[in-house]
């Protein structure tokens, strides 16, 4: 059961490359069995609620599914203890074998995995006890956990996988998940067209990794990601840069990076938890995780880092920008997560995926306390969305409160809170290239940093600050304390988490050097002191700057510059201009190719034409049908005597 | 052979058309049957008459053979013209035209 067949792969060739030193073969079955459980826990979950759910009690459903789950979680805790910084390679049996193709269920855990897996089984072990809260009036909670269960066994598959096309098959069944859940109360027309778009969207992305499959298996014959980052030196520049750049295209599409950001705002018509579950802690991050799996060969073209960095830094200015004017509560979160997520694909492109995996924790705490602290505001208010109907909430909600300025605090990057750290390094990667174009991109992403804490706070502000015209006490509606209790948890991560990696300087930056055996990672960015004091002192205080100008800006809301208002909440017009590029376009075609091609020219030209011309044939043959016996008989002699006459005309001839 | 061959065949010839003529010409079944019995007889006669011309007993096997199945045809033929008279009450051939295109 237990083997490292890339190992013997590489052998076999006569020679290993990178440090092979850090592929140990695990000789003890407990760490293969641990991970298969961790994986087949969720899946076991969804399958027994699938199947036998509709005859056991509410309770049971719900238990079963969060079972599931705090099991895994303590699976992932497990395997971290055990292989410690280890790199292992297990298979757990084959899936397709068919001559030069072969592809099996097999894992590769390295410190990435396992601090991923870590952190995905957590939050959605909170986000599951949360959704127990949450969804307490709806009858369908078991439709909901199930696809719960079946979307966490989906991202740990992409977390954990070796192979690629078993990474594809949690990369599909995340999407499927997704658009499931997006379209959850399908009832109304415009959750499902959410659903579908965000499939779609999704999709587009998920053909360039198809593609690339494809071409790993031409230039590799292997999807091992191990054996592919130990082989990158067979493949020339031009065609890393290709993969490097579909790899980056797919990671657009599931981490809703632009050109395909889009579905990311309109994935908020699911229930909350699943907006924190998917479209900030987990999900999203799936697209930058494939990019810093396969990190190595990204690495090899220094032109698609450049690409990358540039499309992380600009996504988030973008959504920065588009944050700034969303007047749902919902949305303005959907936006700082692209943005978020923008800085974490920058991170990779300057080639510190320790910082993208820094930001990465983080952002799953923060941005999943933040989801469910709405949540319950959202449930306060009898499903109000918009901010500007809100306020008063900090008298009236203390608890969610304070989590929501917590949240909103590490999402500032508030100095010494969790995002501060976490941002701060990956900025200072951008810097440290020392090239104008990074630095392009740098001055980019230090502006969407300033823009971060001003929709932060416009956000926590208009929600929770008094204002007369707010809610009243009377107009609240109950919500269980419990949905508040389960995010204390993430609200002392989220502020604590800078401890993981601290600076340098501390002599204690503990995430980076756990992290180091991960092929390309760099422990420290070893920037000059006074530069990173510079900048870290620089943001800092400009981030306290912003808050306090934005509290003033939005004591009471502002009106007027209503062209720009417009802008950005549509989100710089992106979707419609896709409706009207590409969408529009897309319609005439199919409409033309339906009532002309198919209706007019195939149905009623080709096939009822055809069809017309051969009752009248037959109408003509059935003429000589006249039903009286002598005709038939006058025929029958009169072919007789030809057939004869030319018999007997060929025989004296 | 005391009659020349030429004359037997041309004999077999005249009875066939005129058996033809008859099941063509005549509406009624029986007298349909009647001609289609005329133009087996007339076929048996040539048969017999080639048989003697080339003295091989074949023609005349096959002949009784034809007697054989023409009698049983003609059977199993009234009984079906019994039955279509009963059906439907004529015995004109023309008004079995359930076929007419």
């Amino acid at each position: 059961m237990v083997r490292s067949a890339h190992l013997t792969q590489a052998e076999a060739c006569g020679y290993i490359e990178g440090p092979p030193a850090l592929i140990v073969m695990d000789n003890s079955a407990n760490l293969t069995i641990i991970l298969f459980l961790l994986l087949i826990f969720p899946l076991a979950g969804a399958v027994i609620n699938a199947l036998v759910g509709r005859f056991l009690p509410r309770r049971a459903v719900e238990a079963l599914a969060c079972a599931a789950i705090l099991a895994s979680l303590a699976m992932a805790g497990l395997a971290l203890a055990k292989a410690g910084e280890g790199t292992f390679i297990l298979k757990f049996f084959d899936w397709i074998v068919a001559g030069d193709f072969s592809s099996s269920f097999s894992v590769c855990y390295d410190p990435l995995a396992g601090v991923m897996a870590l952190m995905v089984t957590f939050v959605s072990g909170l986000i599951h006890l949360y959704s127990v809260a949450f969804m307490r009036e709806d009858e369908d909670y078991r439709r909901y956990f199930v696809y719960l269960n079946l979307f966490v066994f989906a991202m740990l598959v992409i977390t954990l996988a070796d192979s690629l096309i078993f990474v594809y098959l949690g990369w599909e069944g995340v999407g499927f998940c997704s658009y499931a859940l997006i379209g959850f109360w399908y009832r109304d027309p415009a959750n499902a067209t959410a659903g579908r778009k965000a499939f779609i969207l999704t999709r587009i992305g998920d053909a360039a990794f198809g593609v690339a499959l494809a071409l790993f298996f031409l230039f590799f014959q292997n999807f091992s990601i191990t054996y592919i980052n130990g082989h990158i030196s067979s493949l020339n520049i031009t065609m890393a840069t290709i993969l490097a750049l579909l790899l980056l295209w797919a990671a657009a599409g599931k981490s809703a990076q632009l050109p395909l950001s889009v579905w990311l705002p309109d994935a908020m018509a699911g229930p909350t938890p699943v907006s924190a579950l998917i479209h900030a802690a987990t999900m999203v991050t799936a697209g930058v995780y494939l990019l810093m799996r396969l990190f190595p060969l990204v690495q090899m073209s220094p032109l698609a880092m450049m690409v990358i960095a540039g499309v992380g830094a600009v996504t988030a200015l973008y959504a920065g920008f588009s944050a700034c004017t969303q007047t749902d509560i919902k949305r303005v979160l959907a936006y700082s997560t692209i943005s978020q997520v923008g800085y974490m694909i920058l991170a990779v492109g300057a080639g510190d995926i320790v910082g993208g995996m820094f930001h990465l924790l983080s952002h799953a705490f923060f941005k999943a306390l933040l989801f469910m602290a709405a949540g319950c505001v959202i449930q306060a208010l009898a499903e109000e969305h918009n901010i500007f109907k809100m306020g008063n909430l900090h008298r009236l909600l203390p608890g969610v409160s304070y989590l929501f300025l917590a949240g909103s605090l590490c999402l500032s990057a508030f100095p010494l809170l969790g995002g501060y750290f976490s941002k701060d390094r990956i900025l200072l990667a951008t810097f440290l290239h020392y090239d104008p174009i990074y630095w392009a991109f740098w001055s980019i992403a230090v502006v969407g940093a300033l823009l971060t804490p001003f929709y932060s706070f416009r956000l926590y502000f208009l929600v929770f600050n008094p204002r007369p015209d707010g809610p009243r006490r009377e107009d609240l509606k109950p919500f269980p304390r419990f949905m508040t209790w389960v995010l204390w948890p993430l609200m002392l991560l989220a502020l604590g988490d800078g401890v993981l990696n601290l600076p340098g300087s501390y002599g204690k930056n503990f995430l980076g050097n756990f992290l180091a055996p991960v092929p390309g990672a760099r422990p420290s960015l070893n920037a000059p002191p006074w530069l990173e004091w510079d900048m870290r002192f620089g943001t800092a205080g400009l981030v306290v700057v912003v808050i306090i100008l934005t509290y003033f800006v939005y004591r009471r809301p502002p009106s007027g510059w209503a062209w720009l208002n417009e802008l950005l909440s549509s989100g710089f017009y992106l979707d419609r201009l896709y409706l009207k590029l590409i969408a529009g376009p897309y319609q005439v075609m199919a409409r033309f190719l339906w009532r002309e091609v198919d209706e007019r020219g195939l149905d009623r030209g080709l096939y009822e034409g055809s069809a017309a011309g051969l009752h009248t044939l037959s109408g003509l043959a059935g003429l000589w049908t006249t039903g009286r016996l002598s005709t038939y008989l006058k025929m029958l002699f009169l072919g007789l005597t030809a057939l004869f006459a030319a018999l007997a005309i060929s025989w004296y001839w | 052979m005391l009659v020349p061959f030429g004359h037997l065949l041309i004999l077999a010839g005249v009875l066939f058309v005129m058996g033809a003529a008859c099941a063509v010409a005549r509406r009624n079944l029986i007298m349909i049957l009647i001609g289609v019995e005329v133009m087996l007889n007339a076929a048996g006669i040539a048969l017999v008459g080639a048989s003697l011309r080339w003295l091989q007993l074949d023609g005349q096997a096959f002949f009784i053979f034809i007697l054989a199945v023409a009698a049983s045809e003609v059977a199993v033929g009234l009984a079906l013209i019994v039955y279509c008279q009963r059906r439907t009450g004529t015995l004109d051939a023309d008004r079995y035209d359930l076929m007419k295109g």
